[in-house]
């Protein structure tokens, strides 16, 4: 009997110390998750929101977008920062050499460079990266930013065309992000050249290949042409007539480009190519190539 | 053209106006060795009509040689240079590649160029001179050592104009790929088809050029030489410029009168690296 009440009496003693040693544990543990794991947890959970974020307004921006060719009037106008002013494309050596002295020449020389020179050569690398990128072919992009760096005739071109081409990644990214760009960007990380970062821009917002080529072209033309209007040969009003009178020739090659293939690359603008080798030497200068 | 033909050419075309058979396959393959005193071509293969030859001098010098003294539309050659690791070489043509007119197909002409580890080639050849009607597809490959050192020029004359040739239609294209430790660092496609005075006399292309040439000078000092070449420029007497970036260094002519070219491009190349051209660019 007595025995039987002892065993009784530990058992609620050792029940007694089980249900303390239970409390305080849980005591402990609740303290833990406030103080070190609650706070993990919510930054967790911050760091999810901001990221579905993030993609909602990547995917808004692409839904609101979607095949529309607007964006490329901000993309490609001289106040898109890319610094497009600062550059000549060597035409700032022809007028100096008087090879550009008035509106015929001005329109022949940047004719030539749209149809046998760089404006065409641009022009298909722009496709092609369009292309590449519509099908998610990034090892292609890699290899043709490769080609189009290599293909730069002169030290000013090549700084013309990476220093364009990484600032327009740099705030496209920021302002005009699309799953494509990104890619783009993890993948290549040498310098773009300004096209292809046309191009992929343009396909990030399955923009329309030929309205992304005319406009390029357009817009190539409009820059060169507003270069020899600050260098004295044109006035404004010989300025817009040069950019119109280039406008069949801008449509003709964009017709032809959007159906090109990478081996249609071919140059014979000897003299463009020359006169940017010799405008490192030049005097004066206001612009950078 | 007729000794230069092989009767086993090895890419028989169906749609061209002579068969295949009868038309010429030109190789050269070379391999220069640096022994302890001087390169040697350490290997040798010459096929259909062309011969490359070695001048006795000081220097390790080879000069091709097209025994059938052109090239007809259809006519193919290889020419394949490599030079193991710090062999030394000149390699250059005994006279101007003439391109004939063709007939139908092009002439296609096909370089490769491999340096190994510390060695350095001139690839001087004279220039290429495309008659009217001409057409030539042209395919230029250099693979480089980091640390290999290439000089090169190419000229082409459009047109025989101290014949009084005035070049009409033709197709000249060449593609160019230089790749340096793996990396490709220079590539060049150049197209010129049609009517080749007209396109020529464009302000842009050549405001009535007839020859044009580049040179090349990939090397660890490329950059730093710069100044060198504009001072080797100065006296040129036709359009030039040079540039540098990249490790690599060009130089680029244009003339109206390919005989300006051809002095202007020797003074160039005779100042800028210090030693005379190939004799055989003086005969």
């Amino acid at each position: 009997m007595i025995m039987g009440i002892r065993i009784v009496i530990m058992d609620i003693h050792m029940i007694m110390v089980i249900v303390m040693v239970v409390i305080t544990m849980m005591i402990i543990m609740t303290t833990l998750m406030v103080t070190m794991i609650m706070p993990l947890l919510m930054f967790m959970t911050k760091i999810a929101i901001t990221i579905m974020i993030m993609h909602m307004g990547i995917h808004t921006l692409t839904n609101m977008i979607e095949g529309n060719a607007l964006p490329l009037l901000v993309w490609l106008s001289p106040s898109f920062p890319v610094g497009a002013f600062a550059y000549s494309h060597a035409l700032e050596w022809a007028v100096e050499a008087g090879d550009i002295s008035d509106m015929e020449s001005c329109k022949a020389w940047i004719a030539d460079v749209i149809e046998f020179g760089s404006g065409k050569t641009d022009a298909i690398l722009l496709t092609q990266s369009w292309y590449a990128a519509m099908k998610g072919d990034f090892m292609s992009l890699q290899e043709l930013s490769e080609l189009a760096i290599a293909l730069q005739p002169s030290s000013e071109r090549h700084l013309e065309a990476v220093t364009q081409g990484n600032a327009f990644i740099a705030a496209s990214l920021a302002a005009w992000p699309s799953d494509r760009l990104n890619i783009l960007k993890q993948k290549v990380d040498s310098d773009i050249v300004y096209p292809i970062a046309v191009g992929v821009a343009a396909a990030g917002f399955n923009i329309p290949l030929q309205n992304t080529v005319e406009s390029f072209l357009l817009c190539f033309v409009a820059n060169l042409v507003s270069s020899v209007i600050r260098l004295g040969p044109l006035g404004q009003t010989n300025g817009q007539k040069t950019i119109a009178s280039l406008m069949p020739l801008v449509q003709n090659m964009a017709n032809k480009v959007v159906h090109s293939k990478l081996s249609d690359i071919g140059n014979s603008a000897f003299r463009s190519d020359i006169a940017s080798l010799q405008h490192e030497t030049q005097y004066t200068r206001l612009f950078r190539s | 053209m007729m000794a230069a033909v092989s009767i086993f050419s090895e890419r028989p075309r169906a749609d061209a106006i002579l068969p295949g058979m009868i038309r010429a396959s030109g190789h050269i393959r070379c391999r220069f060795t640096a022994n302890p005193r001087r390169t040697e071509a350490s290997e040798l293969y010459e096929a259909g009509g062309y011969r490359m030859k070695f001048p006795k001098g000081l220097n390790c010098e080879g000069v091709i040689i097209n025994t059938g003294g052109g090239m007809a539309g259809g006519d193919a050659l290889n020419v394949d240079i490599s030079l193991d690791s710090h062999a030394k070489a000149v390699v250059s043509t005994q006279s101007a590649e003439k391109i004939y007119r063709a007939q139908n197909e092009a002439s296609s002409a096909s370089i490769q160029l491999s340096l190994a580890e510390q060695s350095q080639l001139a690839w001087l050849p004279q220039e290429t001179l495309l008659y009217s009607g001409a057409k030539l597809h042209r395919c230029f490959r250099a693979d480089m050592a980091s640390n290999a050192i290439l000089s090169l020029f190419e000229g082409v004359i459009f047109g025989r104009g101290a014949m009084g040739e005035q070049i009409t239609e033709g197709s000249f294209r060449d593609s160019w790929r230089i790749r340096r430790g793996a990396r490709l660092v220079f590539a060049d496609e150049i197209a010129l088809d049609g009517h080749m005075a007209d396109r020529l006399n464009r302000p842009a292309i050549g405001a009535g050029a007839r020859a044009v040439a580049t040179f090349l000078y990939i090397a660890p000092d490329a950059e730093r030489r710069l100044d060198e070449a504009r001072a080797a420029l100065e006296t040129s007497a036709c359009e030039c410029g040079a540039s540098a970036w990249n490790g690599m260094l060009i130089a680029r002519f244009v003339a109206v009168d390919p005989d300006a070219l051809r002095q202007s491009a020797t003074r160039f190349l005779n100042q800028f690296r210090a030693v005379p051209v190939p004799r055989v660019w003086q005969c």
